[in-house]
C-alpha cells in the first residue's frame, strides 16, 4: 500500500507543474501590482510562498518547478535591469542563491510532510476498511458471504471492478455485478478446475477491449478463490504499474485471510453445507423406504376393516380402522419429510398453467375430506373467479396443509370456514379456525422449519414442517401467506394470496349452435 | 364376460402388497393371479384370461409404463396403475400410453375397488355396444346425442356436448387434458388448458345440480377430468348386475 501511494502517478505530476506555473504567475502579478504600488524593490522571498503551497500540495516536483520559475520571474521582473534576465548587483546574487536554498529545503519538508499525512491518512482508511472486513467475515454464515466478503474488500483496496469465484469443482461466479466477458469466465474456469497449475496469473481481452487480469487469490491456498480485474483499457506501463500494486494488494489481502483464519471458516462452511445436504439426502431415502411398507400397512388395514368375519365386531372393526388412521397420519409425516426435503435440495419448480381457483379448492377440501369429516365445513366460493395464472399442485398442497392444520387445533364440532376473494391484484383463499389461536411467540415463528408451538408438543402430533412447506409452495406461485389471530383459544385464520394476471387468457373460438 | 367371476391380474414386486390385494379381490369375488415381474405379467396375459390388469410402476425388472404399452400392443384389458404422488407428469403419460385409470399409493381397498368396478363397467359396455351413460342424476344418451337431467333434455352448444361425449365413454375413468383438448379443439390445442377450464365450468353450470359443488364432472388436478361413477352404479360382481345396466334392445 505504502509504494502505491509513494508512487506518484505521472498525471498527478504534470497537473502539480500547471498549478505550480499559475501559482508563480499570480505571486508576480500580485507582488508587481504592490512594488508599482509602494515603491518595493526586492520581491524574491515572496516566491517562498509558491513553493511552499505547490509542495504541501502536490510534491516535490511542483514545488522544485515553483522554485526555479520564482527564481527566473524575480530576476526578469525585480531585479535590475528590469526586464531582463541579467543580474548585475552582487548582493542579489547572493539573494538569489539563498532563496532558492530556502525553496530546496522548504519544498523537500513540505512535501515530506504531505506523504506523511497522505500515509495516515491511508492507514486510517485501510484500518477501517480492513476492520469492516473482519466484522463482515466474522458474521459470514457460508462460503459464499465469506468470497463476497473478500471480493469487495479486494475492490475497495483496488479501486477496480474485481470479481471473485470461488476455486473447485463448483467454479462459479459469486456475484455478477455487469456483464463479465466469456473468455475471461473460461481462463477463470480454466485456473479454478486448477488445470494450469504452473501458471498463477493472466491477462485477457474481453470483448469490449477491456484489459482483464485473473489470477489466484493466494498460490498456497486455492480456498481464496481466482480474481478476475477489470485493469480498463489500461496501456501497457499503466498495467506495470497495477500490476506492482495488486501484488501488495494480493499479498495483504491473504497475510490478512491467513490471520483471520479465512481457509478454516470456508472448510466450516463447506462442512455444514455438506451435512445438510446429508441430512436431506437420509431423510428423503429413508421416507421412501418407509412408504412401501406402509402402503402394504394401510391397504391390509382397509381389507380388513371390511371383511365379513370383522363386521360382526365392532370393536375388530374399530381396531382395523385405527390401523388404517395412524397409516394414514404416519403416511402424511413423510409426505411431508419428502416435501421439505425437495424443498430443499432442489427448490420447488412450479408449474404454472391456467386454473380455475374453484378445481384447486375442492380438490384440497376432497383430499382432507377424511380429516374433515368431524368438523362442520362452510364453504364461500363465488362462482364468477377468474382463472388464475399457477401451479394447481403446489396450491392445492399448502391448501391441504393450513386445512390439515385448521382440523388438528381446533375442537371437533367446531366451524371451519373457507372463503375465496378476487380482489384487483390478487386471490385470497382464507381458512378460519374457532380453535387454539396464536399467541404472539407462535405468530412470529410459525413459518419456520421444524418449529412447533409450545402449548401443544405435548398433545398434538406433527413435525414442524407443514406451514413450512406451505409458504414454501404458496412463494414458489409468487404468492404470500399470512395468519390473523386474535389470541390464544380465539381462532386463526390464514390467508393465502397468489397474484391474478390482468391478461385474460387467450380468447376461444366462437361456440354458438351449429 | 359377466356369467363368471372376474379374473384380475396383478403385477407388484412387492409380496405384502400382493398379499392384500389378492385378500382383498378374493373377498369381493375376483379371481387373482399374480406376477412379480414384468415379463411375468407379459406372459400371464398372453396365456390366461385375463379381465383386469393392476399394474406398480415400481418394478425391478422393467419400466411399469413398458409393460402397459406392451399389453396394451395386442389388448384392450383395462389397466390400472399404482403411482407414488407428485408424478402427475408421470400419471398423465400412463394414461397417454393406454393405462385406464390409476390410484395413488398408499391407497385403500374400496379405492381401488371402486376404479377397478368403474373400468371393467365399462368395457363390458363398450362390449355390448350400451349407448347410455348415467351419472347420478344425469342421463347421457350416446346413440340420441342426448342429454337429460333430472328428466329434463339440456341444451348443449356442440362443443359441449362434444366434451362430454368423450368423458361419458370414458365414464369413471380419468380423461386427460390432452386427449380431451385433442378430441374437441384438435390436436393443435392440446396445450391451451384454459379452453378446458372455461368450458368445464359452462358445463357444469349446466349438468351440475349444485355447480358450486360439482359432483358429476370432477376434477382429478394436473391430470384430466373424470365423469364420476357411482360404485354401486357401476357392474358389481358376482352377478346379477344391478338394474342400471339395461340391456340394448335387439
Amino acid at each position: 500500500m505504502q509504494t502505491a501511494i509513494l508512487r506518484e502517478s505521472a498525471r498527478d505530476d504534470v497537473r502539480g507543474v500547471v498549478f505550480a506555473v499559475l501559482l508563480v504567475a499570480a505571486t508576480t502579478l500580485i507582488v508587481f501590482g504592490i512594488i508599482q504600488w509602494v515603491g518595493l524593490t526586492r520581491g524574491s522571498v515572496v516566491y517562498l510562498v509558491p513553493v511552499v503551497i505547490a509542495a504541501t500540495r502536490w510534491g516535490q516536483v511542483s514545488a522544485l518547478v515553483a522554485a526555479a520559475l520564482g527564481v527566473l520571474c524575480s530576476a526578469f521582473f525585480f531585479y535590475p535591469p528590469a526586464y531582463s534576465f541579467e543580474i548585475t548587483d552582487p548582493e542579489e546574487v547572493l539573494n538569489i542563491i539563498l532563496y532558492v536554498f530556502c525553496a530546496i529545503v522548504v519544498g523537500q519538508l513540505a512535501s515530506r510532510l504531505k506523504t506523511q499525512y497522505e500515509l495516515s491518512r491511508q492507514r486510517e482508511i485501510d484500518l477501517t476498511d480492513l476492520y469492516a472486513f473482519s466484522r463482515r467475515l466474522a458474521v459470514a454464515f457460508d462460503v459464499s458471504e465469506i468470497h463476497a466478503a473478500i471480493q469487495d474488500h479486494l475492490a475497495a483496496m483496488m479501486q477496480r471492478r474485481v470479481l471473485l469465484f470461488s476455486s473447485g469443482r463448483d467454479a462459479s461466479e459469486r456475484r455478477t455485478a455487469g456483464a463479465t466477458p466469456d473468455p475471461v469466465l473460461r481462463k477463470v474456469a480454466e485456473f479454478a478446475a486448477g488445470c494450469d497449475e504452473a501458471a498463477n496469473e493472466a491477462t485477457v481481452m474481453g470483448d469490449d477491449g477491456e484489459l482483464w487480469l485473473v489470477r489466484s487469490v493466494s498460490a498456497k491456498n486455492p480456498d481464496y478463490g481466482v480474481i478476475a480485474i477489470n485493469l480498463g483499457l489500461a496501456s501497457k506501463e499503466g498495467y506495470a504499474t497495477l500490476r506492482g500494486r495488486l501484488d501488495t494488494v494480493l499479498a495483504d489481502a491473504t497475510a490478512t485471510l491467513d490471520r483471520l483464519g479465512v481457509a478454516h471458516a470456508i472448510t466450516e462452511a463447506r462442512m455444514r453445507a455438506q451435512t445438510e445436504r446429508l441430512r436431506d439426502a437420509l431423510i428423503g431415502s429413508v421416507s421412501h423406504e418407509l412408504r412401501t411398507p406402509l402402503a402394504s400397512i394401510l391397504g391390509a388395514a382397509t381389507v380388513l376393516a371390511a371383511a365379513p368375519s370383522l363386521q360382526n365386531d365392532p370393536r375388530l372393526r374399530d381396531l382395523a380402522q385405527g390401523v388404517r388412521e395412524e397409516a394414514d397420519r404416519l403416511n402424511n409425516d413423510i409426505q411431508n419429510l419428502l416435501d421439505a426435503t425437495r424443498i430443499s435440495s432442489e427448490g420447488v419448480k412450479p408449474y404454472i398453467e391456467w386454473a380455475d381457483p374453484a378445481d384447486i379448492l375442492h380438490a384440497a377440501l376432497d383430499r382432507c375430506s377424511r380429516r374433515l369429516a368431524q368438523h362442520r365445513l362452510a364453504v364461500d366460493l363465488p362462482h364468477d373467479l377468474p382463472l388464475i395464472r399457477a401451479d394447481q399442485i403446489l396450491l392445492q398442497q399448502a391448501l391441504v396443509q393450513i386445512l390439515d392444520n385448521a382440523v388438528k387445533y381446533s375442537p371437533i364440532g367446531s366451524e371451519i370456514a373457507v372463503k375465496v376473494r378476487a380482489e384487483d391484484e390478487h386471490m385470497t383463499f382464507s381458512v378460519s379456525d374457532q380453535g387454539a389461536g396464536l399467541t404472539d411467540g407462535e405468530q412470529a415463528h410459525m413459518w419456520d422449519r421444524f418449529v412447533r408451538g409450545e402449548r401443544h408438543v405435548g398433545t398434538t402430533s406433527g413435525s414442524g414442517l407443514g406451514l413450512w412447506i406451505a409458504s414454501a409452495f404458496v412463494a414458489a406461485n409468487g404468492g404470500s401467506i399470512a395468519a390473523e389471530s386474535r389470541g390464544p383459544a380465539r381462532g386463526t385464520t390464514i390467508f393465502l394470496n397468489v397474484p391474478v394476471t390482468h391478461s385474460a387468457p387467450p380468447q376461444l373460438e366462437s361456440d354458438e349452435d351449429e | 364376460m359377466n356369467e363368471h367371476t372376474p379374473v384380475v391380474l396383478v403385477l407388484d414386486d412387492e409380496v405384502q402388497i400382493r398379499r392384500f390385494l389378492r385378500t382383498g379381490f378374493e373377498l369381493n369375488g375376483f379371481t387373482v393371479h399374480e406376477a412379480s415381474t414384468g415379463a411375468e405379467a407379459i406372459r400371464t396375459s398372453t396365456l390366461r384370461p385375463i379381465d383386469l390388469v393392476i399394474i406398480d410402476l415400481g418394478l425391478p425388472d422393467m419400466d411399469g409404463a413398458d409393460v402397459v404399452e406392451r399389453i396394451r400392443s395386442w389388448s384392450t384389458v383395462p389397466i390400472i396403475v399404482l403411482s407414488v404422488r407428485s408424478s402427475e407428469a408421470e400419471k398423465v403419460h400412463l394414461l397417454e400410453l393406454g393405462a385406464d385409470d390409476y390410484v395413488v399409493k398408499p391407497f385403500g381397498m374400496a379405492e381401488l375397488l371402486a376404479r377397478v368396478r368403474v373400468a371393467l363397467r365399462r368395457q363390458s359396455r363398450a362390449a355390448s355396444g350400451e349407448p347410455t351413460v348415467k351419472v347420478g342424476p344425469l342421463t347421457i344418451d350416446l346413440a340420441a346425442r342426448a342429454v337429460m337431467l333430472s328428466g329434463q333434455r339440456l341444451t348443449l352448444t356442440p362443443k359441449e356436448y362434444r366434451l362430454l361425449q368423450v368423458l361419458a365413454q370414458h365414464a369413471g375413468n380419468v380423461v386427460t387434458h390432452q386427449h380431451l383438448l385433442k378430441e374437441v379443439w384438435g390436436s393443435i390445442h392440446v396445450h391451451d388448458t384454459h379452453y378446458l377450464r372455461i368450458f368445464v365450468r359452462k358445463l357444469r353450470q349446466k349438468i351440475e345440480p349444485n355447480p358450486d359443488s360439482p359432483r358429476i364432472l370432477v376434477t382429478e388436478l394436473g391430470v384430466g377430468y373424470r365423469l364420476a361413477q357411482d360404485p354401486d352404479n357401476a357392474w358389481t360382481p358376482p352377478p346379477p348386475a344391478p338394474a342400471a345396466t339395461a340391456k340394448p334392445e335387439v
